[in-house]
């Protein structure tokens, strides 16, 4: 071991890990270890000087090993991969303590941290030393995309895929395009009609010649990786010689299968379902889109009361804000206000979350056509009873009103509650069909929140719409563009490199057991009869390591990942 | 002086080791007893990694996964599922308590209970007491 040079750089990270971690202690004891010859400690290790720091040591001090004490690897091992790449060195010498997200980040006690840290730094120190030089991998990548879910995300996702001349596969559960969005009558802040929007869009999905539709169609199955997927996807409407089921061939998955809005039935003093002029945003978007906001008995209402937060910002259903229900609901106030002027509107919400452009704007127009704001508090929700026969109005709605701290009775003949978006009750068996995952609301999680928004942690799997996390139209729009723009940049060439890390069987020490081939879940170990052993098929093989554990041989090495760097690690962990 | 347990922790990639980053970015705050190793997946940990991890000197080893259902490399869990009980009568037959090695399932949206594993296995470590290759390291550097 004593033969290597290791530098080891330890990041302040600004205080984010110098606050709770001694670094320079770190520093310090990192210097003493075998075979370190550079360590020091950086304010930002990620920034280009911190990167240049590493790489001129490299280059000028020889160094041939890099522990990089910071952050997660699962944040930064690419950039500093790349670093060494850079300075010329095999960029698997690297390797990183998670000093972070896994020490200074999760403790209190500054002395404890930084003896935590100083042990991850040593297991890094340990396991670098034993890296091995990789190279990386060429596979082809099919140009093909396979787009999930017809609504505002996946058509965009579509157009302008099939714009970069790119084939789409575009699958679609209902017998028709457009999704949510479809079933809204205008848009707010602008008051601009959905259904203009929408057209367009659909006249050039549907004529587009590099798009295939696939409607009443679901995938059923997807196998293979990043540029070579087969997406197994099945149809209702398929005719019966087709047998309902097709095997395309795509490179790419883009998921957009979105939300479902929240069941305001759930809310049990709202009334819905038993007051028959309680009405869910989207049954009354429904009755706009048809021109007739009227009651169940067919008159005009002259009270419409909105309650906001149905569903979402509650300790008991979703605790999370689904961002687009505050300015529907102005734009409901807009829109009944303009079909009859003479109604009494109010508006009982929570917080009125404005944050978008022209949004502010919005809420001060609304507020000019006389609509009656009420506050409530989150966990005061407003409830709904029926009205008294001398009363000239269907219901009455009691609020606890936050901001005068009184109780308000207000009249209603129509109730429009601003049911939320939630995760669709199925989100599940997506995540499990693309191989990616939801996080505990069922919104599919993306690969860093902040810097890779539409990527997932599978490579060739991307997210976008409200799949993600509830958002609205230009949110969705600007994910769907994102995540094809991420799709037409790794369709440029015919080829793309993966990761170098895959298993490899030791001829020599294989018994021909044949253990190993049942084990692998993606069927990439081979028997090579001729020679009586087992192959590993490099360009298949996603480096879980089942086999390398569960050979009684001991032949099958996990490149990164071999018992000498684990037991390194465990060495360094305890030492 | 209370006893501080070491603890070695194997976590996967995909799941578990995502779920402690998150932990990380929530700000949650747990023991600092575990020392996180990383792996691709729990189908990986050769039950020599838990024998070698307890022969250096750790007084337990937590083990955390994809939940069954849920693997990146969709059954690698199950695979470690049934390593898991060999490996306990292994320990079991070796002398070693087989309290001292968990196995908890914790998703890439778990950071809170991730630290809740974290904390709970530290407790159940100090109460089993250092391990006896741990104290016999502790006496060694005492007499050093």
């Amino acid at each position: 071991m004593d033969e290597h040079k290791i530098g080891v750089y330890v990041c302040h990270c600004g205080t984010n890990i110098a606050k709770m971690v001694d670094v320079e202690a770190v520093a310090e004891t990192a210097g003493e270890l075998p075979g370190v010859t550079v360590a020091k400690t950086y304010k930002y290790m990620c920034s280009n000087p911190g990167q240049e720091m590493i790489i001129e040591d490299i280059r000028e001090n020889g160094l041939d090993r890099v522990v990089v004490s910071a952050c997660s690897p699962r944040m930064h091992e690419p950039t500093f991969r790349k670093a060494l790449q850079n300075a010329g060195t095999n960029p698997y010498f690297l390797e990183m303590a998670n000093i972070r997200e896994q020490c200074s980040w999760v403790h209190d006690d500054r002395s404890v941290a930084t003896e935590k840290a100083k042990a991850l730094m040593t297991a890094a120190v340990m396991r670098v030393a034993e890296h091995e030089p990789l190279e990386r991998r060429s596979v082809d990548m099919c140009p093909n995309t396979l787009v999930l879910g017809g609504g505002i995300a996946g058509m965009t996702a579509a157009l302008e895929l099939a714009d970069g001349d790119r084939r789409v596969f575009l699958v679609e559960r209902n017998d028709h395009l457009g999704g949510n969005v479809a079933r809204v009558d205008l848009t707010a802040p602008h008051l601009d009609s959905a259904a203009d929007m929408l057209t367009d869009r659909l006249t050039r999905v549907v004529e587009h010649p590099n798009i295939e539709v696939l409607l009443d169609s679901e995938l059923k199955g997807l196998s293979g990786f990043h540029g070579n997927f087969v997406a197994d996807v099945t149809s209702s409407s398929a005719l019966p010689d087709q047998n309902g089921g097709r095997q395309l061939d795509v490179g790419s998955v883009v998921v957009c299968t979105g939300y479902q809005e929240f069941d305001a039935s759930r809310v049990t003093h709202f009334g819905y379902g038993k007051l028959p002029n309680v009405v869910t945003s989207f049954e009354f978007e429904k009755m706009l889109r048809e021109g007739r906001i009227e009651t169940k008995d067919g008159r005009i209402p002259q009270y419409v009361a909105i309650i906001h937060c149905v569903g979402s910002r509650s300790r008991e259903f979703h605790a999370y804000c689904s961002r687009v229900c505050c300015m529907t609901a102005l734009k409901y106030a807009h829109e009944v206000k303009s079909a009859i002027p003479t109604c009494y509107v109010s508006d009982v919400y929570v917080d009125m979350h404005a944050f978008g452009k022209g949004h502010e704007d919005f809420y001060r127009r609304s507020s000019e056509v006389k609509t009656l704001f009420l506050m409530y508090g989150k966990n005061e929700s407003p409830v709904i009873r029926r009205a008294d026969p001398k009363d000239d109005c269907e219901m009455l709605i009691d609020v606890n009103e936050k901001l005068s701290g009184e109780t308000i009775e207000i009249p209603a003949d129509m109730v429009i509650l601003m049911v939320g978006m939630e995760a669709r009750s199925d989100w599940e068996q997506v995540t499990h069909k693309v191989n990616i995952s939801g996080d505990k609301d069922g919104w599919f999680i993306e690969s860093h929140p902040k810097l890779d928004p539409v990527a997932t942690t599978t490579d060739g799997i991307y997210i976008a719409g409200a799949c993600q996390a509830p958002k609205d139209i230009p949110d969705s729009v600007a994910q769907a563009r994102a995540a094809a723009a991420r799709i037409l940049a790794k369709t440029s060439s015919p080829t793309i490199e993966v990761d170098a890390v895959f298993a490899e069987v030791d001829e020599d020490r294989c018994s021909g057991c044949r253990i190993c081939n049942e084990l692998c879940p993606y069927s990439a170990i081979e028997f090579n009869a001729d020679k009586a052993r087992s192959e590993v098929i490099s360009a298949l093989c996603k480096a879980c390591g089942a086999c390398v554990a569960a050979c009684p041989s001991g032949a099958i090495k996990a490149r990164h990942f071999t018992d000498r760097q684990i037991f390194a690690e465990i060495e360094g962990v305890l030492a | 002086m209370t006893f501080e347990p070491k603890i070695v922790g194997f976590l996967c990639n995909w799941c578990s080791y995502t779920g402690a980053d998150l932990a990380g970015t929530s700000r949650i705050q747990y023991s600092p007893n575990v020392r996180v190793i990383r792996v691709m997946c729990t189908a990986r940990i050769d039950p020599t990694f838990v024998v070698k991890a307890l022969q250096d000197g750790a007084d337990g080893v937590l083990i955390c996964g994809c939940h069954p259902g849920d693997c990146h490399y969709s059954e690698g869990n199950y695979k470690l599922m049934r390593r898991y009980p060999l490996l306990k009568r292994l320990l079991t037959a070796y002398g070693i308590d087989d309290a001292r090695v968990q196995l908890e399932w914790v998703s890439a949206s778990e950071g809170r209970r991730f630290g809740d594993v974290v904390d709970l296995m530290t407790q159940r470590i100090r109460e089993l007491g250092p391990s006896r290759v741990s104290a016999a390291l502790a006496t060694d550097a005492a007499e050093r």
